[in-house]
């Protein structure tokens, strides 16, 4: 396994061949180990989230892209045991550091579920949740805000007479688009989204793609995908993940034709995974 | 099972049918004996309260309910006092423990360190466990001394003049009486409302948590806004199941209510629970006297109550779980 030594070279010429290098990064991964417990999850990984772009991050299962995003807003502290050692680096600050508001960090950087997950509140107040912990908002600007998170995913024409309905009676990509609306109404700078259509049906798959292309015009995006397809659709960069380890990264017209890795080319041509 | 000759596999498989033939049945009767065992001792208890019971409702009608009165001498009974005492008993009881159990609940599922959390949640467990009397010994000796002491002075002495709750605090200091009662009740109770709780607490899907915290909440706001709602049902069943073992509480009661057939709105003042009337006054009544009837009579509407409470408990606690599952 020369994991180790491919991460080097990858370190000292970071995307040189990468397109993304033009715009101004987001997110910046350096040196990242992950730990549950004792077994060591993540190896060194170094990465770039360019801002308002998309990266897809694939891989099979276990390889470690999930536990990547989890680091990106600290989920893991809610574990003990689970440990990250390294540097991201997001608006100039080191967000593994100690004495990181990690409640402003997540409000910052929102994030999407494999399964939708609405509150057992109103569609109403499931938007507002996130919107209140960080703001006061007056009644008619709230007001404003829900319907205005709703329009964006696309949700607001089949939910806008019953608000004040159950979140959890609506269909599982109707939950799963007011889930991004949950997260977009707070303003973050950065979406993390993990495996956000695996559990929902293609039509809903697609509202939610053709819906990532419209964020990504004001959000940096990062998804986790096991749909190779789906992240060649929406990703501009795209990371291949095995065995913990970053085997590369590039833009995605290149990652999909002309991958530098062999075993990049065997998982996308679906020779293993 | 897949034998290398085929001759002894086949006879393994016969004789263990046979067994099963004849031991499955034999089985069956046995659990099936223990199960309407149950269900008849159960019949036989409230047979005998009932019966038991009716001259008192006979002698004194509806009224029963309703009289204050216990007067062996002239032969006057009522539930109407202790009925209050433990109504009055047990909500003093909940309303102590429901705040620490909820405080427990939620240090133990959101913010204790793992081997604290362990060891505390132990403890816990283990104060289910100490015996109703040492409740009742350690109440007498330890806790109605300072209540007697320096909680009345100071309540009365606080809200002796303030009008509304004068009344609340007034009474001589005995140390025994409601609140105390109350405070036993409470840490006897809050075992099992915190370990029902905390289940329920754990029960809450991870990803609906971590949804909440991906927002940005705090602990605190994950609790009071995503998990209380959601495990409602779970709590307020956590709670009523305390509640029934507050009402049937007899032994550490019985020590530190003061028996006395009074209803007040003293928290101080001495008084009885159904319970403890019935264990302090049952050596005394002779077999075939009214006293002994209304005794009965009292054992009854406690079963009643307690019946109610728990089978509302049930409700609510089934209700949850299947929420629980539905997600």
């Amino acid at each position: 396994m020369n994991g180790q030594a491919m991460n080097s070279t990858m370190q000292a010429e970071p995307l040189d061949t990468n397109t993304a290098q033009a715009t101004p990064l987001a997110i910046q991964v350096r040196n990242l180990d992950f730990y549950y417990g004792k077994s060591r999850a993540l190896h060194g990984i170094s990465l770039d989230f360019p801002e308002r772009s998309v990266t897809g991050m694939i891989g099979p299962s276990g390889c470690g892209k999930s536990t990547l995003l989890r680091v990106l807003n600290r989920m893991y502290d809610l574990y003990p045991g689970q440990k990250a050692t390294g540097e991201v680096l997001y608006d100039g600050q080191n967000i593994l550091a100690p004495g990181v508001d990690l409640n402003q960090l997540r409000s910052r950087i929102g994030m999407v579920f494999q399964k939708p997950t609405p509150f057992p509140m109103s569609i109403y107040d499931n938007i507002a949740f996130g919107i209140r912990l960080h703001e006061r908002v007056g009644r008619s600007e709230m007001d404003g805000r829900v319907e205005d998170a709703l329009r964006r995913v696309a949700l607001w024409p089949e939910v806008k007479d019953r608000l004040q309905a159950s979140a959890t009676a609506l269909s599982g990509g109707q939950q799963q688009r007011l889930c991004i609306a949950r997260t977009i109404a707070t303003r973050p700078e950065v979406i993390l989204l993990d495996e956000p259509t695996s559990a929902l049906d293609p039509v809903s798959t697609a509202r939610i793609e053709e819906l990532l292309d419209e964020l990504k015009t004001e959000f940096t995006i990062a998804i986790v995908t096991h749909n190779m397809q789906q992240a060649a659709r929406c990703a501009d960069q795209v990371a291949f993940f095995y065995l913990g380890e970053l085997v590369e990264v590039d833009s995605t017209a290149r990652m999909f034709t002309t991958p530098r890795e062999s075993r990049t080319q065997d998982y996308i041509t679906g020779r293993f995974g | 099972m897949d034998g290398t000759s085929q001759q002894p596999a086949q006879t393994m498989v016969k004789q263990r049918h046979q067994s099963t033939m004849t031991g499955d049945p034999l089985f069956k009767g046995l659990v099936l004996t223990t199960g309407i065992g149950v269900l008849l001792v159960l019949g036989a208890i409230i047979t005998v309260m009932a019966v038991g019971g009716i001259p008192a409702f006979k002698a004194f009608g509806p009224g029963f309910l309703f009289s204050a009165a216990w007067n062996p001498v002239s032969q006057h009974f009522g539930a109407a006092a202790p009925v209050f005492g433990t109504l009055a008993s047990s909500a003093i009881g909940l309303i102590i423990a429901i705040p620490l159990s909820f405080g427990t609940a939620f240090w133990l599922t959101a913010l204790a360190p793992p081997a604290l959390s362990s060891v505390i949640g132990m403890a816990v467990q283990l104060l289910a466990a100490v015996p109703s009397i040492i409740f009742g010994m350690w109440g007498f000796f330890v806790l109605v001394p300072p209540m007697a002491h320096y909680v009345q002075p100071t309540a009365r002495h606080l809200f002796g003049h303030v009008p509304g709750l004068s009344a609340l605090v007034s009474g001589a200091p005995f140390g025994t009486g409601l609140l105390t009662a109350g405070l036993i009740l409470a840490i006897m109770i809050m075992p099992s409302i915190t370990a029902v709780m905390r289940d329920v607490f754990v029960s809450m899907p991870t990803v609906l948590r971590e949804s909440a915290y991906g927002l940005g909440a705090t602990r605190w706001e994950v609790m009071r806004q995503v998990v209380l709602p959601w495990s409602r049902h779970g709590v307020v069943g956590g709670i009523v199941l305390g509640m029934g073992r507050a009402m049937g509480e007899t032994m550490a009661v019985t020590f530190v209510i003061g028996d006395s057939n009074h209803i007040g709105w003293s928290l101080f003042a001495p008084s009885n629970t159904i319970a403890s009337l019935i264990a302090l006054e049952f050596p005394e009544s002779p077999a075939g006297s009214l006293k002994l009837a209304s005794l009965m009579a009292l054992g009854a509407i406690l079963m009643a109550i307690s019946f109610i409470t728990l089978w509302c408990s049930r409700v609510l606690l089934v209700r949850s779980e299947s929420q629980a599952g539905k997600r």
